[in-house]
């Protein structure tokens, strides 16, 4: 299972950005593999449809599982038709909302 | 004869000016380009006729596709994207610039008609009303707003209500005008959203004049700017209660006999600078 | 920390007079304006030592006069109108412009670039408080990255409330700003449009799940609506506020550049409330 968060800076142990679209990294976990990774995101700066191009992010990577504060409703309207379910992340680390996932500590988002 | 009625903010009166212009200059006609939030044409309880207006967006044929994903890199709005294997088209980002059909290698691509508002249009007496509203979640009226002045007769009067701001709408919706018309508030804040709108009459070297709204005490903030920048001061309305009132209510306010006389007399200042 | 957001759908309905109000009752010492079209919050707070740095939108076209060979194409395929041609040389009108990249594709001979074009500024003042905010210039489409650029400008590590005056309407911009924020203040006047306008804001901020509540300026100009309105809010469960009357004084304050709470009036104490009201609502 692929989760993604949206971060403020790389690694796991990033805090969790406010912005989907417009976060400076993306962190992709592998529930499989026990590995993640950091991607920087190279459409935050986009003056339109910065988190439509997330959501092609997202289905580029294979994601199952995204953690985020809030979606925006393009992205969401993209999402919605895909298989990705949607969780609301906390203010915590990455690593603590990808366990706090695991552990069924997230609500749905939608 | 067209005249635009700008202000840099919302909330400073325009429509209020511009809807009563209208009711009292015979044959003059209303144009409400404020399409994201149209109040103007609610002032004529008439039927209106609805039109709707279209933008071009592209159509994607996915036997034709072969997933180049050429147009995707191309559209700089990023409303084309690669969704599981097809190219996706959310309409609300498209810009209607065809680049996409043009850079398709495989005529994968035409274009269809997306709604993206309606037009309004009716009679009130001798006036024709023209409005138009933009669907929520749509990024851009400038379509609108082209359509909307087209429509009218050029060669009667026509008051055209602006949007609010300086953007880019604002200036579709002043390209024409022989004469435009800032309304502005005595205060700091308005003060500041006045220069906005200001700036912009002078890249478009229009013939300008000023209206002071809700006027009180403290007219000099704003006929301090019109005086060092040699505007003409063409009225005030003063603020009253009862006046904001029925202007809340969505009242003709110069169909009452104590506020009849501000307007015309705006109207005879505004005759003085151009033909009405 | 906890953000609020104050919006209002309609323009000129009192935001920025109960942001600046609302800063001060919080002794807030970290703000910002993301009304990027019409700042205003500048006028009141503007001390201390000043950054500004252009901000950049889309990139638009230019045309290289030495490889044009004056055919016309890109003028004909310009779905903007945005190239004029002046009986000598074509050439873009930069207000026009929207950057698609269509001219510069059509171009035989390569004639066009893409440009940036500084399409506003970011602003910082510094004192003993930090006041982020931001100007679009004119003609500039409305975009939500000089708003998001605004917003990142704030200290993110401050630890009570933080004050945000928004951009009106129900567009981008708005969606913007509403990401962080643990409230939302919307302002709203008793008028027919004001209403309307109240709830197109009040379902764009549902979309995103936040926690709003509304007030209404010059409650006293139209009491049959602003009874309209309060029961509408009471039907909805919606968090009602507070009233704030009509005033001349306000004018007279503002134009001093003075606080509408720091004045011993009917309307500072209103504005008092809400904020005491808000407050409560937010457990803070």
């Amino acid at each position: 299972m692929i989760i993604a968060l949206p971060t403020k800076t790389s690694g796991e142990k990033a805090f969790i950005s406010e912005n989907l679209g417009r976060a400076n990294y993306f962190y992709i976990y592998d529930t499989d593999k026990v590995d993640g990774k950091s991607f920087i995101n190279n459409f935050q700066n986009e003056a339109h449809g910065a988190g439509v191009k997330t959501a092609e992010f997202l289905m580029k990577y294979s994601t199952d599982i995204l953690i985020t504060p809030r979606i925006g409703e393009k992205a969401l309207e993209i999402l919605l038709e895909t298989d990705i379910k949607i969780y609301k992340a906390t203010e915590k680390i990455a690593r603590e909302n990808i366990n706090d996932f695991l552990n069924d500590k997230l609500e749905e988002l939608y | 004869m067209q005249i635009a009625i700008l202000s840099g903010k919302g909330g400073a009166g325009k429509t209020l000016l511009a809807v009563n212009l209208v009711n009292l200059i015979d044959e003059a006609n209303l144009i409400d380009c404020d399409v994201e939030e149209p109040n103007g044409i609610f002032y004529f309880p008439i039927d209106y006729k609805k039109t709707d207006v279209n933008i071009l967006v592209p159509k994607i044929d996915d036997k034709k596709c072969t997933h180049c994903n050429k147009c995707v890199d191309f559209c700089r709005y990023n409303a084309l994207i690669d969704f599981l294997g097809k190219v996706k088209l959310l309409p609300s980002l498209c810009h209607s610039c065809g680049g996409c059909k043009l850079v398709c290698e495989f005529d994968a691509i035409t274009e269809r008609e997306e709604p993206i508002g309606v037009i309004y249009q009716g009679d009130y007496k001798n006036h024709k009303i023209f409005g138009g509203e933009l669907n929520i979640g749509k990024e851009s009226g400038i379509e609108i707003i082209s359509q909307l002045i087209d429509k009218a007769d050029k060669k009667t009067v026509n008051i055209i209500d602006c949007p609010p701001g300086n953007g880019c709408s604002v200036m579709e919706s002043i390209e024409e005008a022989d004469y435009c018309i800032l309304v502005s508030e005595p205060t700091v804040f308005g003060l500041e959203n006045l220069k906005l709108v200001y700036e912009l009459t002078t890249i478009y070297n229009k013939k300008i004049g000023l209206i002071i709204n809700k006027a009180n005490s403290y007219n000099n903030v704003i006929e301090d700017f019109a005086k060092s920048n040699a505007i003409k001061i063409l009225g005030y309305i003063p603020f009253d209660k009862e006046l904001s009132k029925l202007n809340s209510n969505q009242k003709i306010v110069s169909d009452n006999k104590r506020f009849k006389p501000y307007f015309n007399k705006i109207i005879e200042q505004i005759r003085q600078e151009v033909d009405l | 920390m906890k953000k609020i957001l104050v919006l209002s759908g309609k323009g000129g309905t009192g935001k920025t007079t109960i942001a600046s109000s609302f800063i001060k009752l919080a002794k807030s010492k970290n703000f910002a304006d993301c009304d990027v079209e019409a700042p205003n919050l500048h006028l009141v707070y503007k001390q201390g030592t000043y950054n500004s740095k252009p901000y950049y939108g889309l990139k638009i076209a230019k045309i290289n006069q030495e490889k044009c060979l004056n055919c016309g194409i890109c003028q004909d395929n310009c779905r903007f109108n945005a190239i004029d041609f002046n009986g000598l040389e074509y050439k873009i009108n930069p207000y026009k412009c929207e950057g698609c990249g269509v001219c510069g594709f059509v171009c035989p001979q390569g004639a066009i670039d893409y440009i940036d074009s500084v399409s506003g500024s970011i602003d910082l003042y510094q004192d003993n408080y930090l006041f982020s905010t931001g100007s679009l210039k004119m003609g500039s489409g409305n975009s939500g990255l000089l708003v998001t650029e605004v917003k990142k400008q704030l200290d993110k590590n401050y630890e009570e409330i933080t004050v945000i005056d928004g951009p009106p309407g129900i567009g981008c911009p708005v969606i913007a700003s509403m990401s962080g924020v643990d409230f939302v203040l919307l302002v709203t006047e008793p008028s027919f449009s004001g209403f309307s306008d109240l709830k197109r804001i009040i379902e764009t901020v549902e979309k995103f799940k936040l926690d709003f509540g509304v007030c209404i300026n010059k409650y006293d100009i139209n009491i049959e609506v602003s009874n309209k309105i309060k029961s509408y809010l009471k039907a909805n469960n919606y968090s009602f506020l507070g009233d704030i009357s009509y005033s001349e004084k306000v004018n007279e304050i503002i134009n001093n550049r003075k606080l509408v709470v720091d004045s011993n009036t009917i309307v500072g104490k209103e504005i008092k409330d809400i904020y005491i009201n808000t407050m409560k609502l937010l457990n803070w």
